[in-house]
């Protein structure tokens, strides 16, 4: 399906590049950091669509869930426990030119191995077809063949650990 | 794709383990539907859940197989760790139920706690694979985290849990670095395959060589802050001083028990043919002996200014992991390698009663606010409570290692390795130590016995403190005594596959 010369994936490239690059900028030109918080996850919802794009929903998936989920909301935690800078409006440092170098540096480094074919030849018949990544691995994680043992040591971690959350939350509750 | 079947997956063997593992979580469910006023069994259900899980050991004891797809392997060095871990929960167990109640921290999520992190270190002694080897260390890490923090509206403890908390964090990414390492350079997390594969790395000389020494060099930071070697030990006293007096006691035991037991499989049964050049030795040997070299003196030395029952035990568990690496050191001769794990192993255990019982004395004098574990507050104990005192003694005596004590019977074995390795030069520097560290040991004796002043009337002795001091008193003596309880059952330990030629 065509319309007006765009292809649906197309248009869906051009809708999360925009999201990706805008909440990035978003989040560098923002001065309260709150705002930039959430700019920053616009931008990282941008990447998880772009991982669709590029046939990885299983990366895209835990983008989301690890990035936006948990990484986003601790920054955005973090902010709001050191209160006086949420309202940080001043100015920032002259140094600020010293990162734009690193960035600008990074970002050419970056561009010159995406561009020039320095790790390797980047021909697109490389690009895989859409392998059901997740479903091989939700197999492995409970084939006796694979790593069973493993995941569910890992689901007594996880019970350890909020059984902690909740044995240290209860602390001021519990002094009344 | 290959369906196995439920026999080939060998869940037998895996069942002291496993059924830990199952139990804390019925565990979890009973002590949240028991009634209020029958709170207190939940202590004596993870006991025997912990007993269980003993006779499972026992019965299982001595087989060689390997379980899961090879993930998992019950050999007797797996089954006799079990035992060491099984035991400190149950002393453990047995020193908490009357602590928790007096210090007002009587909560049963700590024996679920416990047992997970029992659980954690026996699925260490049984790794067979790097990403076990990993999380099963995170299975006993976090809840020691927990219960460090446990004591309620105590900034020490707090201090304790966070501190423990970010340095464990911090290492236990170092151990996952180096576990990514070596399997870019190998292809496998599983170590017989790691071994299988290094013989052609080192002989082909091939730059993946150094991914497997950065990579060996990674997980022995990662294990080593986890057991507390020189120089990853700065998180130790704090972390010990402000724990509450049963999870410190458990902490210097069960983390070592799954730090070393991790330690040995990865570098002897994994990378022994790891070498450079025309050597036997592997390339980490030269490493750990400086490092058992460094903990021995550092630990000794420091333990000595210390005026806190807790810091001092600390430092002085600090030093014995130093013993435990001399073996570990030894473990990097092929023809020594069996032998020095067998003296890892006894020392283990030997270090298991000894240090309990230490902490079980230290806890029996502790006053309800957590003061009271000055050195200094074990002047005139012989007086008060003269057999609590008798028990000190052969503790202090067994740490530094005197003859008819389990402390010995370790050090008789490590040293032994030690030479049987060629490592003269850290056989001396171990011998050289211990006789430092009399000195602060027979300081509390001399507190005890020599000094005049009020005996301590040791208001945390009751009858379920005092069985935990029996039960370490007695496997102190016994193992002193009759060495051969602990060499008959280490007898078939083997980590090497096979002696290289």
């Amino acid at each position: 399906m065509v319309i007006g010369g765009i292809t649906p994936e197309a248009f869906a490239f051009g809708l999360f590049t925009i999201l990706t690059l805008g909440g990035a900028l978003g989040v560098a030109l923002n001065r309260n950091l709150v705002r930039g918080a959430v700019w920053l996850i616009v931008s990282l919802f941008g990447m998880a669509g772009l991982f669709v794009l590029l046939s990885a929903p299983f990366l895209a998936a835990v983008q989301v869930l690890v990035y936006i989920g948990a990484i986003g909301i601790l920054i955005t935690f973090a902010v709001m426990l050191t209160r006086s800078m949420t309202n940080l409006r001043e100015r920032f440092t002259n140094q600020w030119w010293m990162s734009a170098i690193v960035a600008g540096l990074f970002f050419l480094f970056l561009l010159l191995g995406v561009v020039a074919p320095v790790w390797g030849s980047l021909s697109p018949d490389q690009a895989p077809a859409i392998v059901g990544t997740t479903e091989q691995l939700g197999v492995s994680f409970v084939d006796g063949n694979q790593f069973v043992l493993p995941f569910e040591v890992v689901s007594l971690l996880l019970t350890a650990a909020i059984i902690g959350a909740i044995v240290i939350a209860r602390h001021q509750e519990e002094e009344e | 794709m290959d369906i196995p079947s439920f026999a080939d997956l060998n869940l037998g063997v895996t069942l002291p383990a496993v059924f830990l593992a199952l139990g804390t979580t019925v565990l979890l469910l009973i002590d949240a539907f028991l009634p209020k006023e029958r709170r207190h069994l939940t202590a004596w259900f993870a006991l025997a859940g912990v007993l269980v899980s003993f006779v499972l050991t026992l019965f299982n004891f001595g087989s060689s197989e390997t379980a899961l797809a090879g993930m998992f392997v019950a050999d007797s060095f797996t089954g006799f760790m079990n035992l060491v871990a099984l035991t400190a929960a149950a002393i453990t167990i047995l020193l908490s139920i009357d602590y928790l109640k007096r210090t007002g921290n009587a909560r049963g999520e700590f024996y679920s706690l416990l047992l997970l992190s029992t659980a954690g270190a026996m699925f260490m002694a049984s790794a067979n694979d790097l990403i076990v080897v990993f999380v099963a260390l995170e299975l006993l890490s976090i809840p020691l985290y927990i219960m460090a923090a446990f004591r309620l509206n105590n900034a020490k403890s707090e201090e304790s849990g966070m501190k423990y908390f970010i340095l464990g964090a911090f290492s236990s990414a170092f151990l996952v670095y180096g576990s990514a390492l070596i399997y870019g350079a190998t292809g496998t997390t599983n170590l017989q395959e790691i071994l299988a594969s290094i013989g052609g790395i080192v002989e082909a000389g091939s730059s993946a060589i150094f991914y497997l020494v950065i990579g060996a060099a990674l997980i022995v930071v990662g294990l080593g802050f986890k057991v507390a070697v020189v120089p990853f030990h700065m998180w130790t006293p704090d972390v010990y001083e402000g724990a509450p007096t049963p999870v410190t006691a458990f902490m210097s035991v069960g983390a070592k028990i799954g730090g070393f037991a991790a330690l040995l499989r990865v570098l002897v049964t994994a990378l022994p043919f790891l070498v450079a050049g025309q050597t036997v030795e592997p390339v980490w040997q030269n490493t750990i002996m400086i490092v058992a070299a460094l903990t021995l003196i550092v630990g000794n030395f420091v333990a000595i200014s210390q005026s806190n029952i807790k810091r001092m035990l600390a430092y002085s568990s600090i030093a014995h992991a130093g013993y435990i690496m001399m073996a570990v050191a030894a473990a990097a001769n092929p023809f020594t390698a069996d032998f020095a794990a067998r003296s890892a192993l006894i020392y283990l255990l030997a270090y298991t009663f000894t240090n309990l019982g230490a902490f079980a004395i230290a806890l029996a004098i502790e006053k309800d606010d957590g003061s009271g574990t000055d050195i200094k507050d074990f002047v005139g104990l012989a007086r008060s409570k003269p057999v609590l005192a008798a028990a000190m003694a052969v503790f202090m005596f067994s740490l530094t290692g005197i003859p008819l004590t389990a402390g010995f019977t370790g050090k008789w074995f490590v040293f032994q390795a030690t030479m049987q390795a060629g490592l003269v030069p850290l056989a001396v520097i171990g011998v050289l130590t211990s006789v430092v560290s009399a000195f602060y040991y027979v300081r509390i004796i001399v507190n005890m016995y020599l000094s005049d002043g009020e005996g301590d009337e040791a208001a945390g002795a009751t009858p379920l403190v005092n069985w935990a001091v029996y039960i370490s008193f007695a496997g102190t003596l016994l193992l002193g005594v009759f060495p051969i309880l602990a060499t008959n059952l280490t007898e078939t330990v083997t980590l090497l596959a096979s002696v290289a030629p």
